[in-house]
């Protein structure tokens, strides 16, 4: 346990862009806040600004997690590969830290440690803006966001959000770090072409589908097992502002599925395969010590 | 008392390329071991093994481990220095004894802190702010300050000038080198090190070629400078080098008989630098 806690601030000297991206973020949007127009205009209904809040958080963490998502595809094909390029992975291997630990801690930092980084600054500016937002609109508007239940939601939110997408993009983890550990060069390349040549291969050879439905269900499956979809209408409200019309949730409690999520046996094959190649992983730094 | 490290039949091919072919030695505990070779001689491969960072074939026994499977276990007791292996630039030099405090019991801070405090290197500093001396100054701070009971040290002086070279060498055999410990070092620079070892190993092509202490070298090996008229007459004794040197010419025997060759002049134990062009060229 000790030497994993050495292991991931060991990630974060070395990637300081862990905070400061959110960091960065979070002050961008705190001057959004100061400097930006308020302006809704009276013409809003009470239901309309009930509905205002929760939107305009959701927004805020959206935005961290969207940046988050791509950083932290980025940290996990560089995990095993910055070391042996710089040729420092000989000294990391001269301390008394196995090969295993090391591959996890840098698992975890990317799929749970960075996600609760951007969570957290997510979090704290968002605060900063219902603050700032409520001075400026002479509370006003600042009721709408001062509301416990969407901040409570938004919380619930994200950490399901972190621990089902860590669960669910586990292959996409694991061939991130596998090529990490793999590639002596042109980490991007070795990450893309292979996928893009099975597809290849099978749609000539076989004249079939199934590598390319796998990627694409995994990539943009997430959310339909992740979440009730919007063919549920207890979970989904619409309201109308003028002559547009707003399909959203009508609660948090009622859009996550984690049943359904659960039960799902694409969840359990791609833990499964996530493992598998997190273990090739571990097998490539112990042999691999150079680039 | 077991042997430190023990190879036999020690293997390792790279594809078609056999790095090391069936080698056999033992280094016991409380010596200083020169592993010397030419570039491409097996010497890395060999040290590898030993670190358990490849693996191999045949049977390799350090500490009392097999090392390819245990190399964090093993690492708790033995510390090393690679060539080319390099701190990560990155890194703070506070940040690096903190974490190497951290992680491994055998650390002791204070002697780490001693040996840098003798140098102009602050802990706020990046190591890629670092002269490349600087930088080895720091990675062999770190390494010797580890209580290790064998220090592997692959080309340690890399990039030091001769004043830091000396004054590493010093503090390897003063203040770190004592009866619990052993010393495992290849170096080119086979003069720089000859007076510290305790024993050598030459090797070449993959496989052990000298295997000897410094005190039985004498017993071992002989040089002989021969004038030109017996020349003949010693050439029949089966040298299995010589060298011209100053008007004669110098002939090294293997298991000398030194009463014969003390007739053709005087007998002298072979330098380390001298046995290794001898035995390698």
């Amino acid at each position: 346990m000790h030497t994993y806690m050495w292991l991931i601030r060991r990630e974060f000297w070395e990637n300081r862009a862990i905070w400061i991206v959110p960091a960065v973020i979070g002050v961008a949007l705190t001057i959004a806040a100061l400097f930006g127009r308020i302006d809704f205009g009276a013409a809003i209904s009470a239901e309309q600004q009930r509905m205002i809040g929760p939107t305009v958080l959701l927004a805020y963490g959206f935005t961290f997690f969207a940046v988050m998502s791509i950083y932290s595809s980025w940290y996990l094909m560089e995990c095993l590969y910055a070391d042996r390029k710089d040729r420092s992975v000989l000294f990391w291997k001269s301390l008394p830290i196995s090969d295993t630990a090391t591959v996890l801690a840098k698992l975890f930092t990317g799929v749970i440690v960075i996600p609760l980084v951007y969570f957290l600054a997510a979090d704290v500016s968002t605060l900063l803006m219902a603050f700032i937002v409520s001075m400026r609109a002479h509370a006003y508007f600042g009721s709408v966001l001062w509301q416990p239940e969407p901040w409570l939601q938004l919380h619930v939110l994200w950490l399901y959000v972190i621990l089902t997408t860590a669960v669910w993009f586990l292959p996409i983890t694991g061939w991130l770090m596998l090529v990490s550990a793999w590639a002596r060069r042109a980490v991007v390349l070795w990450l893309v072409l292979p996928p893009l040549a099975l597809y290849w291969v099978e749609r000539w050879f076989f004249g079939s589908h199934f590598v390319g439905s796998q990627l694409a269900e995994r990539t943009l499956g997430y959310v339909s097992r992740a979440f009730y979809d919007r063919s549920n209408p207890s979970a989904w409200a619409t309201t109308s502002i003028g002559t547009d019309t707003l399909t959203t949730p009508s609660s948090v409690w009622r859009v996550l599925n984690p049943i359904g999520f659960v039960s799902s046996p694409a969840t359990w094959v791609g833990l499964l395969v996530g493992a598998a190649m997190i273990y090739g992983a571990i097998q490539l730094r112990l042999r691999r010590s150079e680039t | 008392m077991p042997a430190l490290i023990e190879a036999r039949d020690l293997t390792k091919n790279y594809g078609s390329q056999l790095a090391l072919n069936r080698v056999n030695f033992t280094v016991e505990s409380g010596r200083i071991v020169g592993l010397i070779g030419p570039n491409g001689a097996g010497k890395t491969s060999a040290l590898r093994a030993i670190l358990g960072l490849t693996a191999y074939r045949g049977h390799l026994n350090v500490l009392g481990r097999e090392p390819f499977a245990n190399r964090a276990a093993l690492m708790q007791e033995a510390s090393f220095i690679a060539d080319v292996a390099v701190l990560p630039s990155w890194l703070k030099v506070e940040q690096a004894i903190d974490f190497v405090a951290g992680v491994h019991p055998r650390f002791r801070r204070d002697r780490a802190l001693a040996l840098l405090a003798k140098t102009q290197i602050t802990g706020k500093r990046r190591i890629r702010e670092l002269s490349k001396g600087m930088k080895t100054l720091v990675h062999l701070a770190l390494t010797m300050a580890i209580d290790a009971r064998l220090l592997v040290l692959d080309e340690p002086t890399l990039g030091l000038d001769i004043l830091a070279r000396r004054s590493f060498y010093d503090a390897l055999v003063n203040d770190y080198m004592d009866e619990t410990r052993t010393i495992l070092i290849t170096t080119h620079q086979v003069e720089e090190v000859e007076n510290l070892l305790t024993d050598v190993l030459f090797i070449d092509n993959g496989r052990i070629v000298v295997d000897c202490s410094i005190d039985d070298l004498a017993a071992r090996y002989a040089a002989v400078a021969v004038a030109d008229d017996k020349l003949i007459e010693a050439r029949a004794l089966r040298p299995f080098y010589e060298r011209p040197m100053l008007g004669k010419t110098v002939l090294y025997f293997e298991q000398p008989d030194i009463a014969r060759l003390a007739a053709f002049g005087e007998v002298q134990r072979p330098s380390v630098s001298d046995l290794f062009v001898a035995k390698l060229s």
